[in-house]
């Protein structure tokens, strides 16, 4: 805690080379204090080396780094942060089984000095001093509003307390520039909201802060000025009219659409984007009387811990494209992993045109295989666990499943087509692929299910009879995103039935015919996609809307 | 002579003391994130290393720091091995272990031109002689070495859990690249916490060496491995691990009730089965079962 005030950090020139391959082109950045920086562009475009570089985990190529004029020894993570540099990772950096307060402390912690006296030499064996390191989070905790039971095993904290919880664990490190990598992807819309109050009251402070972000709306809605990256470039740096900044809770409360924004964000998209983005395929309506694909009875499934789905009823009509939104952890995995035949069902039915997509199986692999070989495609939200082999090739993600079959080279070679996935190598490692592309090799794999269909002669039996996507475009650029979009519309076009879990309600709102709102474990609203998000958030919280009623869905 | 006497409690004792040292290594080792199955490889060089120690000073301290010393540079080179050039680590243990078995045969018929075993060592010799109860387990509790082994079993949960060296082990264990990101050097971690855990090691090899009173070719008997599934039995907790091997002692000293009691000998030969059954049934009924630290063999990444 020696730094005083808020550092200045200043980019000259700094380029950074991966291999061949160019992440950062002759950068020049400047973050002042007390300001919110907002780093945006695509999945590849560059953000995140930018805030490894500033934070010492990656050594600029070219060009320096210098923090209040000077120069950052390159690539020490260590120098960087005794300069009062703390980055928060895309992907947290917390130990699950430890306690709030040990991740909190660790690398910086506190030493009880009553035994061992003035003996420094021996720190690195002293006692921990847990109500000390307790006393400071609970200080800066209480002044920085990251509210946070320091006692809890991080396994059992949700993301937006994670979150909190690498944010206050930055500044018990002293860190008086603040860095963040997509640190609204995993949250909900009212803790991204939560997460920036949050970080205009440190700015406010006298903080530096820098966030990398996708979300575009988020931009306008929260940051001081923003730089716009492309292909390891900036493109576009804008300061924005201060009311932008203001996050108090009445101009918060008051914030209107306004034409500024959209006009701000339209530039920022054509920024980014390098060019106009072409406008969304509009989604088609569902015929009337379209038959249910997809039906779920009184289904009652029991989830890790408390979590569970209870009583959930729900059509999904050919054709139709049905969103779940709700606050994460309200039963959306539990619901997704059911359909997808992993769980057991505890009580109800489960139906695909009219018949159990399980055929009876007791086994939960063999409920996969049945649920995919009748066009039941899950797509889960957490591509790194559920989805990808990431030591595996591109090539064998695509027909992991398929693998050994006569025609896996062309199945592979389809799949590898359907999304244009970059680069364009099936023998590179999926861990090697940005996000964007990540979720590509998924989508084209649930898109794409040849070998699955039990009648391989008609050409419907190619497509998916129902899909259901858990988070289809998390931590996905707005380009990748859009495209992601217009497959998910021309599959249900093409008479699918579609079921989209999503925390972005903007989502939901592009795609998606209806949206039921999931709250702890049950369905409890039913609203159409022109809902406001105020609306949306309502039902997700419980709290009754302006007419006092509380739709069931049917 | 019945099951529960003071020979047995000594027996136990005596017995337990190699096997809970072993243990203990294996979860320090392990709670670091490096898989240590060389674990016999330590027992086996420091009981050689404590003789020749021994020997060589006619000092039983002598011997017991060589011993200590050993054990410490076979577990640092394990640690620097796995960590700079990134080879397996249950490789780099079999590795170990086949070149302490082979290595101390050498030894011996370098040193002492010996196929089978040492001269004899003094080692301590305190406490009583003789073979009543109260004298095995007065014995047992006057020997130095096996206060030492209590010392670090005692002492490990304590350092593991209170300290800033035991929560920089842990979680370089649990996560290296979270651990790298808070600012630990991975590396240096799990090298301080291998030579602890060879030390510790260590102290059961010696143990074994001046219990025997001389040194013999593959004397640990696979004690390393039987530790090891005392460290997965206990879910990586050193005050358990060492309990397990308590338990698993006090099976073993029973044979010799047994055999004192002179029953048939097919009898003995199922009873001396009977710890390693034991262990068998203990393990597939996940006793305690608890995941393994999550970054164990695992490296930090980008």
């Amino acid at each position: 805690m020696v730094v005083a005030s808020a550092p200045r950090i200043e980019l000259h020139g700094v380029s950074h080379r991966f291999g061949e391959f160019t992440a950062v082109r002759a950068l020049d950045l400047v973050l002042e204090p007390g300001r919110i920086h907002a780093v945006i562009g695509e999945n590849g475009a560059g953000k995140s080396t930018v805030l490894k570089l500033i934070a010492g985990l990656l050594r600029p190529s070219a060009g320096a780094v210098s923090i209040d004029g000077d120069v950052l020894a390159a690539g020490s993570p260590r120098a960087a942060m005794e300069r009062g540099i703390g980055l928060v990772h895309q992907h947290f950096m917390l130990l699950e089984p430890f306690t709030a307060l040990e991740n909190v402390m660790l690398g910086a912690e506190p030493i009880r000095r009553n035994i061992l006296g003035g003996m420094r030499f021996l720190d690195w064996i002293g006692a921990l001093d847990f109500d000390a390191a307790r006393a400071k989070a609970q200080a800066l905790a209480a002044d920085s509003g990251l509210d946070l039971d320091l006692d809890a095993r991080v396994a059992n904290l949700s993301v937006g307390e994670k979150q909190r919880l690498e944010i206050l664990r930055i500044l018990y490190r002293g860190a008086r520039a603040i860095l963040l990598d997509e640190p609204t992807a995993v949250l909900s819309p009212l803790e991204a909201a939560e997460l920036y109050r949050t970080l205009r009251r440190l700015a406010l402070r006298g903080h530096t802060i820098a966030v990398v972000t996708h979300r575009l709306d988020e931009v306008s809605r929260f940051a001081d000025e923003v730089t716009a990256m492309r292909r390891g470039e900036c493109v576009l740096r804008e300061q924005l009219p201060p009311r932008h900044g203001r996050l108090d809770a009445s101009a918060e409360a008051s914030s209107q659409p306004e034409p500024e924004p959209s006009a701000l964000i339209l530039r920022l998209t054509r920024a980014v984007m390098g060019g106009d983005v072409p406008a969304s395929a509009p989604k088609p309506p569902v015929a009337p009387g379209a038959a249910a694909v997809l039906e779920l009875r009184d289904v009652s499934v029991r989830g890790v811990g408390t979590r569970r789905l209870d009583n959930v009823s729900l059509r999904v009509h050919t054709g139709e494209i049905v969103g779940i939104a709700g606050i994460e952890g309200n039963g959306q995995r539990e619901l997704a992993t059911a359909l997808a035949g992993l769980l057991d069902i505890e009580r109800g039915t489960i139906l695909l045109d009219a018949t159990s997509p399980f055929a009876g199986h007791n086994d939960a692999a063999a409920r996969v295989r049945a649920a995919r070989a009748r066009g039941l495609i899950t797509v889960l939200d957490d591509r790194h666990h559920d989805e990808l082999l990431l030591d595996a090739t591109v090539g064998d993600n695509l027909v992991v499943g398929d693998l050994g079959l006569a025609d896996e080279a062309l199945i592979q070679k389809r799949r590898f087509a359907i999304f244009a996935i970059e680069p364009r190598s099936p023998s590179r490692l999926a861990s090697e692929l940005s996000g964007g592309n990540q979720q590509k090799v998924v989508m084209a794999r649930a898109f794409d299910r040849t070998r699955h269909s039990l009648d391989p002669s008609t050409n419907a039996a190619h497509q998916p009879r129902a899909l259901v996507l858990d988070q289809p475009t998390r931590g996905v650029d707005v380009g990748t995103a859009r495209i992601l979009h217009d497959a998910i519309i021309g599959i249900a076009a093409a008479g699918a039935g579609v079921l989209v879990i999503s925390a972005d309600l903007n989502e939901l709102r592009t795609l998606c015919h209806r949206i039921v709102v999931l709250r702890e474990g049950g369905l409890v609203a039913e609203l159409p996609p022109t809902a406001s998000d105020e609306d949306i958030g309502r039902a997700m919280l419980g709290v009754a809307d302006r007419s006092g009623r509380e739709e069931a869905v049917a | 002579m019945s099951l529960f006497s003071l020979t047995t409690v000594g027996e136990t004792l005596r017995i337990a003391a190699p096997y809970a040292c072993a243990a203990v290594a294996g979860v320090w080792a392990e709670r670091a994130g490096v898989v240590q199955i060389g674990l016999e490889a330590i027992l086996l060089s420091s009981a050689f290393a404590s003789v020749v120690g021994t020997l060589a000073s006619g000092s039983a301290v002598v011997g017991v720091c060589a011993g200590i010393i050993m054990g410490v540079c076979l577990s640092a080179a394990h640690a620097t091995l796995v960590h700079r050039t990134r080879i397996d680590a249950v490789v780099c243990g079999i590795a170990w272990n086949l070149l302490a078995y082979s290595g101390t045969r050498l030894g011996l018929r370098a040193l002492y031109d010996s196929a089978s075993n040492s001269p004899s060592i003094a080692a301590f010799r305190i406490g009583p002689t003789g073979n009543e109860g109260w004298q095995v387990l007065a014995r047992v509790l006057c020997d130095p070495l096996s206060w030492l082994a209590f010392t670090a079993v005692v002492a490990s949960p304590y350092v593991l859990n209170r300290t800033r060296l035991g929560l920089r082990i842990r979680a370089v264990g649990e996560n290296p690249t979270a651990a790298r990101a808070a600012g630990i050097d991975v590396g240096r971690t799990r090298l301080l916490a291998l030579c602890i855990s060879g030390a510790i090691g260590s102290l059961g090899g010696i143990h074994l060496a001046f219990d025997q009173h001389r040194f013999e070719a593959g004397m640990s008997a696979g004690r390393g491995f039987i530790a090891l599934a005392a460290v997965v039995l206990s879910g990586w907790l050193p005050g358990r691990a060492a309990l397990a091997c308590v338990a698993f002692a006090f099976l073993e000293a029973l044979q010799f009730v047994l055999q004192d009691i002179g029953q048939a000998s097919k009898a003995i030969t199922l009873a001396q089965m009977l710890p390693y059954a034991a262990v068998l049934v203990a393990l597939g009924l996940g006793v305690g079962r608890r995941s393994a630290p999550g970054g164990l063999g695992r490296h930090a990444e980008n």
